[in-house]
C-alpha cells in the first residue's frame, strides 16, 4: 500500500499528515500560529512565515511518529505539498521542506493546489460520496461553487467578486469589537439573536453563481451607525442570515441547473452552524447525499493535501525539484 | 565526514559540499532571489557530482542569517528537511561570520566590518578582528548604512568593509577615507564548510532575523486567506 506524506503551510497552519492510497488518514498534525495574529485582527505574513520555520521540523516528525513510521527510514512513497495559493513567505517553507525530504529519501514529490486539497477533504471522511458532486468551498480567503464530475475533475461555476465569506465575518467581527477570527464568535452570538433585527441587502452579481460580500460589511456598519441600540446578538444574527442566504441562494441555483448526486461543504466557514443546517436542508429538498465535514476537515490540514496529491501523482505525475510556489494559483488553472 | 553547506542569506543561492576525502565542490546560482527554485536542484547536482547518496551526508551546515528573510526561510527549511530526512547533524552559522572568515581566508587582516544588505535602508553589521584567527568585536546588529559608516569615519581606525551591504550602499561607503573594501557579495561557502566541520550541531535552528516581525506587521497585515 502506498503512503503519501502531506505538507501544508499556505497560511497560519503548519500541518503534516500521512495518508494511504485508499484515503485512510494514518496521522494528521496541525499547529496554528493564530494566537500570534489575534492582536492584529488578521494574519501577519511575516509572523506566519516565522512560525512555519520554527514548527515545520517537529510537526513533520510528529506526523511520521503518529503514523507508526520510523522518522529516519519511513516507508513513504511520495510527498504532496501545497504550492499555492497562499502567502508566499509561508508557502515556501513547506515547499522547501518537501523538496528536501524528497531529495533525502529519493521519493517523488508533487505540488498541490490548496483549494483542490479542500475539495478532496470529503473523500477522507466517507466512502459513499456520490458523483457528480456540488461543493460550496468557503473560507477566510476563498468562496467558490465548484461542480465536480469525478474526484479531480472540477469546474468553478462561480466565486466571490470581492471579499471571501470568512473575510466578511472577520471584518464585521472587528467592527463589532469581537475577537479574531470572527466566524466562531458571530456564529455563537447569532444563535441568541433575531435575524430580522437589521434590514441588510442581499448582494446581486452579474453571474448566476458569483458572490459578493464587501457590500454586506458596509451595510452592517451603516445600519449599526443609524440604529445604535440594536443588541450585538441581533446584529450577528442579521449578518449571518444575510451571508447564509446569499450562499444558499447561489447553491440552490447551481443545484437547479446541474444534475448532481451529492452536495458538500468545504473550507473553514463550513464549520458555521447556520450554513450546515441550510446545506443539509437543500440536499434533502433535492434528494441528494450531503456531506458536512468534521471541524478537522473544514479547516486547513495536510491530510487533504495528501489526498489531492495522490490524485495528481496518478494523473499528472510528480513535480520537478525547481517548482515555484504560486501564491495566486487559481483552481481553474489546475490540470 | 561528508558535509553540505547551504547559503541563502543574500539574493544568490549557494551550495557547498566537502567529502571525507577532502574534495570540495561549490555552486553559486546568482539568479536573483530564486532560492525556492534553485536550492534543492543545486544540492542534487553537487551530490551527483561527488558521487554521494543523500544518506552519505553526515552534516548539514546552514547560514541562519542575518539577511534576506525569504532566502533564510528557504535555506533553513531545506536544511531541516534534509537533515531530518537523512538523519544527520545540523549546524548553524551566521552570514556575518562567514563574511569575516571569507575575508580572513583571502588574507585580509586587522579590523573588519561585515555588512549584509538588510533592505529598507538598513544593513546587518558585525565587526571583527582578524589576526591569528577571527574574533568578534561586537554582536550582530542592524543599522542605517550612513550611521554605520559615520561611526567608522569618526573613529579614524583603518577598517575593511565586506559584504553585499557595501555594494548596495556604495555611495555611503565611499565617504570613508580610512577604509578599504573587500568585495564579497556572497558569504563564503568554503568558510561554512570549515565551521560546519568543527562546530557543535544545533538541537533546534531558527533564522537570525535581528528585526522584530511586529515592526513590519502594521504594513503587511492581510485578511486571513486560509
Ligand atoms: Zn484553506
Amino acid at each position: 500500500m502506498a503512503l503519501v506524506l502531506g505538507i501544508e503551510t499556505s497560511c497560519d497552519e503548519t500541518a503534516a499528515a500521512v495518508v494511504d492510497d485508499r484515503f485512510h488518514v494514518l496521522s494528521s498534525v496541525v499547529e496554528s500560529s493564530i494566537d500570534q495574529h489575534r492582536a492584529f485582527g488578521g494574519v501577519v505574513p511575516e509572523l506566519a512565515g516565522r512560525a512555519h520555520v520554527a514548527t515545520i521540523g517537529p510537526v513533520l516528525r510528529r506526523a511520521l511518529l503518529d503514523a507508526g513510521l520510523d522518522p529516519l527510514a519511513p516507508t513513504i512513497d511520495a510527498i504532496a505539498v501545497t504550492s499555492g495559493p497562499g502567502l508566499i513567505g509561508s508557502l515556501l517553507v513547506g515547499l522547501s521542506a518537501a523538496k528536501a525530504y524528497s531529495l533525502a529519501w529519493g521519493v517523488p514529490f508533487v505540488g498541490v493546489n490548496h483549494l483542490e486539497g479542500h475539495l478532496f477533504a470529503p473523500l477522507l471522511e466517507r466512502a459513499d460520496l456520490e458523483w457528480p458532486l456540488m461543493t460550496l468551498l468557503v473560507s477566510g480567503g476563498h468562496s467558490l461553487i465548484v461542480l465536480q464530475r469525478a474526484p479531480g475533475e472540477h469546474e468553478v461555476l462561480g466565486e466571490t467578486i470581492d471579499d471571501a465569506a470568512g473575510e466578511a465575518y472577520d471584518k464585521v467581527a472587528r467592527w463589532l469589537g469581537l475577537g479574531y477570527p470572527g466566524g466562531p464568535e458571530i456564529d455563537r452570538l447569532a444563535r441568541e439573536g433575531r435575524a430580522n433585527a437589521l434590514a441588510l441587502p442581499v448582494s446581486m452579481t452579474g453571474n448566476d453563481y458569483d458572490m459578493s460580500f464587501s457590500g454586506l460589511k458596509t451595510a452592517v456598519v451603516r445600519a449599526t451607525q443609524k440604529q445604535t441600540d440594536v443588541a450585538l446578538a441581533d446584529v450577528a444574527a442579521s449578518f449571518q442570515a444575510a451571508v447564509t442566504e446569499q450562499l444558499l441562494r447561489k447553491l440552490r441555483g447551481a443545484l437547479e441547473h446541474y444534475e448532481v448526486r451529492g452536495v458538500a461543504l468545504a473550507g473553514g466557514v463550513a464549520a458555521n452552524s447556520a450554513l450546515r443546517a441550510g446545506v443539509a436542508q437543500l440536499a434533502n429538498e433535492f434528494g441528494v447525499v450531503s456531506h458536512l465535514p468534521t471541524m478537522e476537515m473544514c479547516t486547513d490540514n495536510a491530510a487533504m493535501i495528501g489526498a489531492a496529491g495522490l490524485h495528481r501523482l496518478r494523473t499528472s505525475g510528480p513535480s520537478s525539484l525547481d517548482l515555484s510556489a504560486n501564491p495566486n494559483w487559481q483552481l481553474a488553472d489546475v490540470s | 565526514m561528508n558535509i553540505i553547506a547551504i547559503e541563502t542569506a543574500t539574493t544568490a543561492c549557494g551550495v557547498g559540499l566537502r567529502t571525507a576525502d577532502g574534495v570540495e565542490l561549490v555552486r553559486v546560482v546568482n539568479d536573483d532571489r530564486r532560492h525556492t527554485e534553485s536550492l534543492a536542484s543545486a544540492m542534487r547536482a553537487l551530490l551527483a557530482e561527488a558521487q554521494l547518496a543523500p544518506r552519505d551526508i553526515t552534516h548539514v551546515v546552514v547560514d541562519r542569517g542575518p539577511g534576506l528573510f525569504t532566502g533564510l526561510r528557504v535555506g533553513i527549511a531545506t536544511a531541516i528537511g534534509f537533515s531530518e530526512g537523512v538523519g544527520c547533524a545540523l549546524v548553524g552559522v551566521t552570514s556575518l561570520e562567514l563574511l569575516a572568515h571569507g575575508a580572513y581566508d583571502a588574507g585580509v587582516r586587522g579590523t573588519l566590518v561585515s555588512c549584509v544588505d538588510g533592505r529598507r535602508g538598513e544593513i546587518f553589521v558585525q565587526s571583527f578582528t582578524l589576526d591569528d584567527g577571527v574574533r568578534g568585536l561586537s554582536e550582530p546588529g542592524v543599522g542605517v548604512a550612513s550611521d554605520v559608516v559615520g561611526e567608522w569615519v569618526a573613529s579614524a581606525i583603518p577598517v575593511t568593509f565586506t559584504g553585499d551591504g557595501v555594494d548596495r550602499y556604495a555611495a555611503d561607503f565611499q565617504s570613508v577615507t580610512n577604509a578599504r573594501v573587500f568585495v564579497q557579495p556572497v558569504p563564503s561557502l568554503h568558510a561554512a564548510l570549515d565551521l560546519g566541520q568543527r562546530r557543535e550541531p544545533a538541537a533546534t535552528l531558527t533564522p537570525l532575523y535581528l528585526r522584530e516581525a511586529d515592526a513590519v506587521a502594521n504594513f503587511t497585515t492581510r485578511e486571513r486567506p486560509s
